[in-house]
């Protein structure tokens, strides 16, 4: 139920929403950042794959190409006839005319600066071959320079693809950074998130298991510290609510029982009441070998008192009698309106001789109590009682035996106690 | 089991034969006496037979590659893109260089290799036009000659593109070798032929009449990748023709092919 208070307090979902949303604004950003990374990463990849390799790929083969330049000008010094020296020549054109040759400016200059050597070299070998071996040396700077490029060809290759990997690294390694950074984050909202629950959530939820676990009429209303969110305010507060209903319910049953159990005028219990704690109460004594003892009283002439001040005067000794009855036995004593003006009664831890005792004195006081009747007038009322000893029989075959000792007190002349033989 | 095998081989076989596509293919020659002859009876004594063995060879790898079942025609250069766009053909191969207009009429393969442009004539001739022309000869310098090329090549276009400014007199030939012939008989100065079959022609002639004038060229046209052209709408076939490219260069088989045929390999 929502209440003016709780309008204050923000509700858990609400809480963890808002809680939800800055961790997913935090972590798509985190997200955002690394998608920046894998861009660059991806980049990096694809730039080497489609720009850098073939590039690579490209001095690689004008390398050999030029490689080959070199072979086949050595060839052509090398070789014993002329024929096999123009086919070599024809090889170093064939060479130094390939596209990877001309469009790389260093290496075209260098092959067509050969290609004229070694069309020169071999036009005067022609008329002299001893030319061949003044040439060569010459040759073999020419020979060395080519060389000299050709590696150069493949260390610019290879560093061409460097520069992408020490790119992708750098990337990695902010990627790594990132990820990390991700992996704080998320953690530290875990713990956040755990904390938070066990300050608001965990821990009211077990006070609340316990004050309802707990939850007694008996014990004072549960107190619960202030709590932040609105739901578990709202079931402390339920659990206060329910306690008060507890606490009140109680009451109206305690109320309902003592109306079902006590005799409206007299205010003593009725029989049905007496009976079934009677009952208890002798079964508990037989178990235990306990005397109890139980009689059976009835007023004297009652009907006749009736008769001559009327049923008011009647119930005004019915309570006079009750009242004084309540004075005089102990609490552990059982006493009823048996029915009309006859009284039963239980002795539980007594013997026939102190029940007695306590009876007699009892019926001697009550006959010397002067009744003040609604008219003014005083009366007083004797009563005749039937004691039995109900250690060791039923209670309906004590209680007929007790009803059996009263008949005997009348008949004997009234006012007096009569103890009923003991049973064969 | 063996049943079980019989039938998968039988059902892979028939796949196969199913899905065999029949191609017809050409393959340029470079002498007149090749037109229409098969690649393993071509005379090996014919000026070019090389370069059509070699071209020849590479186009039945590729066919047995992308599984085609192929008919080969061998034809002069000049016959081939309108073969192809008339349908008469599937694929060409005749190394052709990209050119705009080439690129509205045809499909290219991806790159088979890579070539340029270079002069051939007499080295007398050659002497002659330098002092003539006050410089060395070149294709930038050449001024009042006969130059021959093959018929609808690039080298043929930019001849003509070149011609009236620079007084040169074009005269094409349907095969590299007659352009050769051509300046072997004094019928041309010079002749602007791509590296390679200018190569294996000149380094061929007994004689030795020939050698490469000037540098070689590759501007206008005249050089880069060269490749094998299929009509503009059969992009299937020209997936699979490219794949079988990059598999017989990735294994070696394009290597071995241009080394069965060629001195030096050039990539």
């Amino acid at each position: 139920m929502a209440t003016a208070d709780n309008q204050h307090r923000p509700s858990a979902g609400k809480a963890f929403a808002i809680l939800a949303g800055v961790f997913a604004l935090l972590f798509g950003a985190v997200v955002a950042l690394l998608a920046v990374t894998q861009h660059r990463v991806l980049d990096a990849a694809e730039r080497l794959q489609r720009e850098t390799v073939p590039e690579i790929i490209r001095f690689q083969r004008l390398a050999r190409n030029l490689d080959q330049l070199s072979h086949e000008g050595e060839r052509m010094f090398s070789s014993v006839t002329p024929e096999d020296r123009q086919q070599a020549l024809f090889l170093v054109m064939l060479v130094a005319s390939h596209p990877s040759i001309l469009e790389h400016s260093q290496a075209a200059v260098m092959a067509r600066d050969t290609e004229a050597y070694l069309v020169e070299t071999n036009r005067l070998a022609m008329r002299d071959p001893a030319t061949l071996r003044m040439r060569y040396p010459e040759w073999l700077r020419i020979s060395q320079r080519i060389n000299l490029l050709v590696d150069d060809l493949l260390v610019q290759g290879a560093n061409l693809a460097t520069t992408d990997l020490n790119d992708m690294a750098d990337a990695m390694r902010a990627a790594r950074l990132k990820l990390l950074g991700a992996l704080i984050l998320v953690g530290g909202f875990i713990l956040l998130l755990i904390a938070l629950l066990k300050q608001h959530l965990i821990r009211p939820l077990q006070r609340i298991d316990h004050a309802l676990s707990s939850l007694d009429v008996g014990r004072p209303t549960p107190e619960f510290p202030d709590s932040r969110l609105a739901e578990i305010h709202a079931v402390e507060d339920a659990t206060g609510r329910l306690h008060k209903a507890m606490v009140s319910n109680e009451a109206a049953r305690r109320e309902l029982e003592l109306l079902a159990n006590r005799d409206g005028l007299t205010g003593l219990i009725n029989r049905r009441h007496f009976m079934v704690n009677a009952e208890a109460e002798i079964r508990r004594a037989q178990r235990y070998e306990r005397p109890i003892v139980v009689a059976i009283g009835d007023l004297d002439y009652f009907k006749r008192l009736n008769d001559t001040y009327g049923h008011g005067a009647g119930d005004v000794v019915l309570r006079t009698f009750a009242g004084l009855l309540s004075e005089s036995v102990r609490q552990s004593d059982l006493v009823c309106r048996y029915g009309g003006e006859e009284f039963a009664f239980l002795f539980p831890e007594s013997t026939v001789e102190q029940a007695h005792i306590l009876v007699e004195r009892f019926r001697q006081r009550f006959a010397e109590h002067d009744i003040q009747l609604p008219s003014g007038l005083l009366v007083r009322v004797t009563i005749s009682i039937g004691l039995a000893d109900a250690s060791h029989c039923p209670l309906d075959i004590a209680l007929q035996r007790a009803d059996y000792a009263l008949y005997e007190a009348k008949r004997l002349g009234r006012n007096r106690v009569i103890v009923a033989a003991e049973a064969d | 089991m063996s049943g079980i095998r019989a039938i998968v081989l039988i059902t892979a076989l028939l796949s196969g034969l199913l899905q065999a596509a029949e191609l017809k293919v050409a393959v340029v020659v470079q002498d007149p006496a090749q037109v229409s002859l098969q690649g393993n009876l071509l005379p090996s004594s014919t000026p070019g037979a090389d370069l059509v063995a070699v071209t020849d060879e590479l186009a039945r790898e590729i066919c047995r590659r992308i599984k085609a079942r192929c008919s080969f025609s061998h034809v002069p250069f000049a016959e081939i893109l309108p073969g192809i766009e008339e349908g008469r053909f599937d694929l060409g191969f005749g190394n052709f260089l990209r050119s705009p207009e080439r690129e509205k009429r045809v499909a290219y393969s991806d790159p088979l290799f890579r070539s340029s442009s270079r002069l051939i004539g007499k080295p007398a001739t050659a002497r002659t036009f330098a002092t003539k022309l006050g410089q060395p000869v070149s294709l930038a310098s050449l001024r009042g000659a006969r130059v021959a090329a093959l018929e609808g090549s690039q080298q043929q276009a930019f001849l003509d593109g070149i011609a009236g400014e620079r007084e040169l007199a074009v005269l094409a030939t349907s095969t590299t070798a007659e352009a050769l012939d051509v300046l072997r008989k004094n019928g041309a100065d010079f002749a602007l032929l791509p590296i390679r079959t200018g190569y294996a022609l000149i380094s061929r002639d007994k004689a030795q009449h020939f050698v490469f004038v000037g540098p070689a060229v590759t501007a206008h046209g005249l050089g880069d990748a060269a490749h094998i052209v299929l009509a503009k709408q059969k992009n299937a076939l020209r997936h699979a023709v490219n794949q079988a490219i990059a598999e017989i260069k990735a294994d070696g088989t394009y290597l071995r092919i241009m080394q069965r045929h060629f001195p030096v390999f050039l990539d």
